[in-house]
């Protein structure tokens, strides 16, 4: 009666794994260089078979919450900013899989120029750039979207520049400038100084090797002086990309439409094929998968920036050879990671970190989202997108044995004399949450602990387990780099003098090498000397610290319409790269 | 007092014989033979070949669940085992069961549950199991409290009545469900130590006084309104000239007489309370993975993972529950039909 029901689970074997590591293994240690003048010039190359016209529908999940740049941190919200903000500098992608990039400049003529290893840098702005109404983009702005991003309004977007300006960690950089641009005050030339209309100049106190990065942030995107209406300017900003704002009705949709003051002479990295996107919200993953599978109607023509194939769909999308080519799949920057609460007086032990390193199963967490080709299993705390890499490095053998290894860990746990010790776990209340926990604590649990799981509501979790006096002796978290660089993955995650109420260093470690090395590696001006540098502080931490358990980098596959043309999985944007779209 | 029953048999009877047929009517047999209301009911019920099936079927349930722990042992697994990291050949990297069906197998009776890998067959059983368990225990609850409150009001009435009356059509006019998803955190909060996992039992605990606070009121209305025509009976009364204390009255003259609705409508209860179980589960609210539970099955199997890769799963929980609810509410109505032949189905 039973039988036909269902096939049964994938069969992919390992090959396409062990393939997928080589190519890793190519990128290892491989930085994103910076471009030179030329490479900054316009118009981007052209994708090969690109069409002109037709309109794109796009299917998001979330409402955009904002769209000011200086508020914009979020995936969703920075793939549409590429589409209508601009930046001084931009990641350019060199190959046509968009795995490759460089850093070059966008509204400026280049990357920028340092002479003095990374305090001062200097950047001209391109002639010909212009806002949507046709008025010309000015250092004015770039100096007014620098200082607007101390006004009190400004909350929710990335704090390095201003932590830079400001030469201080935390949130004390806002007294430089408490009420932003909007008093009479601005930013002393000692600091940012425009001479001239095409002339911005950044000082720092410290050398901030890593500019022209942060700058390519969406979050650092320019803001237009004349035409900032402050909070309102988070739904109606003025545009100066390829395209701009006709209608947005928050939570239900949003239109684009080109932007004709856009010159694509200007611009290195955008496209301007198709006439607009429609780009609609309130699409589950099941919904737009379902809806792109389907590829009926307008869906044919639909895609999603953000929205992946969910978990259940997965291996049925992977295995249908019709769909390969409308199936992009690439690397999130995500890396997860089993904390180990250092603040707790037993986990001071490290034979106990050791134990719980080598009995925690990774495999629980790999299937809960959906299995390898959603989530890899992970060596280091560095992803594969970041600079430093190495597919190799793997102290605790889960590439070979993602279940666990629960003898070795229950040697170490009888060495240390705390055999059925308590362990508290709090996991994340979401299905994937409650379904890789309980699989974890039943591996914990053959080593020999006393798992209690606790669940922590998943809106509140990142609160709760960032709060000092927290009861979970581990629990998982998930960081992503900012920019290809470990330099946004280790100082905010183990930096010992960061240990604060509610901030990133969630084990509470506080190691003196780990510190110093960051102090260090931070002086480093050659990008790469400091990657390699930033790998061999990562294999330290993972290795003989043990602060942390790396479990996964995060990966997504995403599907389009079948008249979507141009679709690539941008490494850099982690998603759909919607520059490049075309209607075929 | 002639049942539908009696009529098959007896209904021939009356017209071939004349006089005498009238008599033999009241008694079916030869011989008259007194019989309690009781024996009567058992007689009624046992002819009644539907209620007799479902009460075998609901009796197996009770039977497997309560042996759960033997039939596992006898099979050689628990529902606790992690099988997609104890044989992980047997899975592909999402959990989904490489064999089709859902892995079923000569080892694997009835599959594994895709993700975490655990053998459906025993965590079915211990599902059904832990539902009956709260389900039975809500019921024995809410039983007592019906009792109690009920016959309390319908006997003293006056002001007692008035009281009980107006907290019961209070409590009636609650969103039920919405209470139950609301106040479970709650109560189990109110239990626990901070660092500590909640355990089952609490949970447990919580699903049994949250379904019990909001059970109750139905029946206890029913036993009021049968009690109040009771009041008023001759034997009653008579009971109370002759001097019987209350209490003795409510023992021994009016609890003998609310059996009947009160079987009936326990019978109808039980079954409610377990699908009001297995869907405070499968909101998430209920009993929670690794403890194995029917409605939670019904929230893995709703999942896109199950439904895309295994529909198979689905079957288990799904068919097993349908079979008890049916089985249950048949075997109610015949219950009903055994102690009231009266009432017209």
């Amino acid at each position: 009666m039973l039988t036909g029901c269902s096939e049964g689970g994938s069969k992919a074997g390992n090959d396409k794994n062990d393939k997928e590591q080589q190519e890793n293994a190519a990128r290892q240690q491989s930085s994103i260089p910076f471009g030179d003048d030329k490479d900054s010039q316009g118009p981007a190359p052209e994708v090969p078979g690109a069409k002109s016209g037709g309109a794109i529908s796009v299917l998001a999940r979330d409402s955009y919450a904002h769209l000011d740049p200086g508020q914009i941190y979020v995936q969703d919200e920075m793939a549409v900013s590429q589409l209508i903000h601009r930046g001084l500098t931009g990641y350019k992608a060199t190959s046509d899989d968009g795995r490759k990039h460089e850093v070059v400049g966008d509204l400026a003529t280049d990357p920028g120029t340092t002479t003095d290893g990374g305090k001062t840098w200097k950047f001209t702005l391109k002639d010909g750039i212009k806002w949507e109404d046709g008025s010309p983009i000015t250092s004015k702005d770039v100096r007014h979207s620098v200082e607007r991003l101390f006004a009190p309004f400004i909350n929710q977007g990335p704090p390095y520049l201003q932590q830079w300006l400001a030469d201080t960690p935390g949130a004390d950089y806002r007294k430089l400038l408490p009420d932003g641009p909007y008093k009479g005050k601005h930013l002393p030339d000692t600091l940012l100084e425009t001479p001239d209309d095409k002339t911005v100049v950044f000082k720092f106190k410290t050398a901030r090797p890593d500019l022209p990065y942060a700058l390519a942030m969406a979050g650092y995107a320019i803001v237009s002086q004349k035409g900032d209406t402050k909070t309102k300017y988070d739904r109606d900003p003025v545009a100066a990309g390829p395209y701009k704002i006709q209608e947005f009705k928050s939570g239900k949709s949003m239109t684009l439409v080109r932007n004709e003051n856009w010159d694509p002479k200007t611009d290195p990295l955008r496209h301007q094929y198709a006439d607009r996107f429609d780009i609609s919200f309130n699409h589950q993953y099941e919904q737009s998968t379902k809806a792109l599978l389907a590829d009926n109607g307008k869906d044919k023509t639909a895609v999603s920036f953000s929205n992946s194939v969910d978990a259940g769909n997965l291996s049925k999308v992977l295995n249908d050879p019709k769909l390969k080519n409308r199936t992009v799949t690439g690397y999130q920057p995500y890396v997860g990671q089993m904390n180990i609460n250092l603040s707790h007086p037993e986990l001071k032990d490290i034979k106990i970190r050791q134990a719980i390193a080598h009995a925690l199963p990774v495999t629980p967490f790999v299937r809960a989202y959906g299995g390898t080709d959603a989530m890899e299993v992970a060596g280091g705390i560095l992803s594969p997108t970041v600079s430093g890499y190495d597919p190799a490095f793997d102290p605790w053998g889960k590439k070979k044995k993602p279940a666990g290894d629960p003898a070795k860990a229950k040697k170490l746990l009888e060495e240390a004399g705390k055999v059925g010790m308590k362990l508290t776990f709090g996991y994340i209340n979401t299905p994937e949450g409650q379904q890789y926990s309980t699989a974890m604590a039943a591996g914990l649990e053959k080593a020999g602990f006393d798992v209690q799981r606790q669940e922590i509501p998943a809106e509140t979790f990142y609160d709760q387990v960032s709060q000092l006096d927290n009861n979970y002796d581990i629990f998982h978290t998930a960081w992503g780099a900012d920019w290809p660089s470990a330099s946004t993955v280790i100082p905010p995650l183990y930096d010992g003098r960061a240990i604060a109420e509610g901030a990133q260093n969630y084990s509470q470690v506080n190691d003196p090498k780990i510190n110093s090395e960051i102090d260090r590696i931070s002086k480093i001006t050659d990008p790469a000397k400091a990657a390699a540098e930033w790998g061999k502080l990562n294999e330290y931490i993972v290795k003989d610290v043990v602060n942390v358990v790396p479990t996964g980098y995060y990966k997504q596959v995403q599907i389009a319409g079948s008249k979507i043309g141009g679709l690539v999985y941008d490494d850099v944007i982690s998603g759909v790269d919607p520059r490049r779209l075309y209607v075929k | 007092m002639t049942s539908p029953i009696d009529l098959e048999g007896g209904g021939t009877a009356a017209v071939t014989d004349g006089g005498p047929g009238a008599e033999k009517k009241k008694s079916e047999d030869p011989g008259l033979v007194g019989r309690s209301p009781g024996q009567l009911m058992w007689l009624r019920f046992r002819r009644d070949r539907t209620g007799v099936i479902a009460a075998c079927v609901v009796g197996f349930y009770f039977l497997i669940a309560l042996l759960a722990p033997v039939i596992a042992k006898l099979y050689g697994k628990n529902p606790y085992t992690v099988y997609a990291d104890e044989r992980p050949e047997l899975f592909d990297s999402a959990g989904v069961p490489v064999q089709p069906n859902g892995g079923i197998s000569a080892e694997f009776w009835f599959g594994l549950e895709p993700g975490n890998g655990y053998d459906v067959f025993t965590k079915l059983l211990y599902g059904i199991r832990t539902s009956l368990m709260i389900s039975v225990a809500v019921t024995i609850t809410v039983v007592l409290t019906g009792i109690l409150l009920g016959v309390t009001a319908g006997y003293l009435g006056g002001k007692a009545d008035y009281w009980i009356s107006r907290v019961i059509d209070f409590l009636l006019a609650f969103p039920a469900q919405l209470f139950f998803i609301a106040s479970m955190p709650v109560v189990v909060a109110l239990f626990v130590h901070p660092r500590d996992e909640t355990p089952t039992y609490v949970r447990v605990l919580a699903l049994i006084i949250v379904q019990w606070f909001l059970g109750w009121m139905s029946l206890a209305r029913i036993l009021r309104g049968t009690t109040l025509a009771l009041r008023e009976r001759e034997f009653i009364e008579a009971a109370k000239v002759s001097g019987a204390p209350p209490w003795r009255i409510i023992r021994k003259e009016i609890l003998p007489n609310v059996v009947t609705p009160l079987l009936v409508q326990s019978t109808y209860l039980l079954p409610n309370f377990v699908t009001a179980e297995a869907g405070l589960s499968f909101l998430g609210v209920g009993i929670v993975e690794p403890t194995p539970d029917w409605g939670q099955m019904f929230s893995k199997a709703s999942t896109e993972l199950v439904m895309q890769n295994d529909i198979t799963y689905m079957f288990f929980p799904g068919v097993s529950m349908i079979i008890f609810i049916v089985a249950f509410n048949l075997l109610g109505d015949s219950v009903r039909d055994a102690f009231d032949p009266k009432t017209a189905r």
